[in-house]
């Protein structure tokens, strides 16, 4: 068997192994040399299963569209036992108000334009994780700390992110006044936020 | 139901997240997104090359599950239901692009042109050698339709008769398209090799 007869036999589907075809390969390195290949980069690939890490904003973008479709139907309680189930409705004023005050304050910072060293840094990366926190948000993590600790590092990085994503969208809608896919951009960056702020607010309310 | 927990924490088992997220709790939802993320994005990663895009399928994928998810039964295993809703929505995207999901013929070298090549004229063996970056370059560098079949058959472990009725080619179809992918990685691995040496 020639090297280019073996080559053919390996691209055809139903060709096992044959004697014919295991003497070549003992006798033929570079073809044992190309089968050793195949296997190894097969080999390898499995490895690749399961190896990438999406960002947050997925989850935050699902669990969005899940509470708009109505398909969650109850907040995440068994995380934070309630106090008492009474309390809740006493502080629930507070997520309206807190998504008002994120959309001003989104608004406020939007007109201010480049003024904000921290908006200033807008080709520092998409969706960089590295992104300052404004003085409400550490309100909150202060908040969510107090009330369920282990809540902290997973809001925070939301917020991060989320932040991010404003940051772009205002740097996008900055650059492109005229765009309506940029506003709507923006919009949607402000309506994320004031989702991860309800969303630590539900976690954190008594 | 017995307790299914998982011995850390308060996380839920996969079973009880299921039948939570069934009756709309918003913590099982989370947790079987958990569970799957890893596996579902890097699929979607793998099969369309593009990190946005990845992202915008790995959602569309757990939204189409967490509609259906009143009607899973259990009859199948819950990552196999999963795993082939992601394959599916990612196979609609293609074929929405115009990407061929389905390995076209006439865009591969055939197997006599295959064959012609002299094996022993080129350089070392890869075995043993094989950067993840480069392989993971070198996936997102091959034409549609052998990636997926790759990412399919050697990546995710499917076998020949789920491809063929995953993306509507024959069995004998996809055994052949897989040869060539690997051949054609083969190639793709031993350039970026070779272009990595040539470097100062």
């Amino acid at each position: 068997m020639t090297c280019e007869e073996f080559q053919r036999v390996l691209t055809q589907p139903e060709s096992g192994d044959t004697m014919e075809q295991e003497a070549h390969l003992e006798s033929c390195s570079p073809c044992a040399d190309l089968v050793g290949d195949l296997k190894a980069i097969s080999q390898q690939a499995r490895l690749l299963q399961g190896s990438e890490e999406p960002s947050p904003l997925v989850w935050n973008s699902i669990e969005i569209a899940l509470r708009q479709e109505g398909l969650i139907r109850q907040s995440g309680t068994a995380r934070v036992p309630l106090s008492t189930a009474s309390a809740r409705p006493r502080l629930g004023w507070l997520l309206p108000v807190a998504a008002a005050v994120l959309v001003a304050f989104g608004i406020l910072l939007h007109e201010r334009g480049g003024r904000s060293p921290q908006y200033a840094e807008q080709q520092s990366g998409l969706r960089s994780p590295v992104v300052e926190l404004a003085n409400d948000d550490v309100q909150l993590l202060r908040m969510v700390a107090e009330r369920t600790p282990a809540m902290r590092a997973a809001i925070e990085a939301d917020l991060r992110s989320v932040n991010a994503y404003v940051r772009d969208a205002e740097q996008s809608a900055r650059n492109n006044p005229n765009d309506e896919v940029a506003q709507e951009y923006l919009l949607s960056a402000y309506e994320q936020r004031s989702m991860v702020y309800e969303m630590a607010l539900d976690h954190s309310l008594p | 139901m017995t307790d299914a927990r998982k011995p850390q924490g308060d996380r839920l088992s996969e079973a009880e997240a299921i039948e939570r997220a069934k009756q709309g709790n918003a913590e099982a939802f989370e947790e079987l997104y958990h569970l799957h993320k890893r596996r579902v994005y890097s699929l979607c990663l793998r099969m369309t090359a593009n990190t946005a895009a990845a992202e915008d399928l790995t959602q569309e994928a757990f939204l189409q599950l967490f509609r259906k998810i009143g009607t899973f039964r259990g009859e199948s295993a819950f990552s196999t239901w999963l795993h082939r809703m992601a394959v599916n929505v990612v196979l609609m995207q293609l074929r929405k692009k115009g990407l061929p999901s389905v390995p076209l013929e006439e865009t591969m070298e055939t197997d006599g042109e295959s064959a012609k090549k002299e094996p022993g004229a080129e350089d070392a063996r890869l075995a043993g050698s094989i950067d993840r970056l480069q392989l993971e370059e070198s996936i997102a560098a091959l034409p549609p339709g052998y990636r997926t079949i790759f990412v399919l058959h050697d990546v995710e472990g499917y076998e020949h008769n789920e491809i063929a009725d995953l993306v509507g080619c024959s069995i004998g179809n996809s055994k052949s398209q897989l040869h060539k992918a690997r051949m054609k990685l083969r190639e793709l691995l031993k350039t970026s090799r070779a272009e990595k040496a040539g470097k100062p």
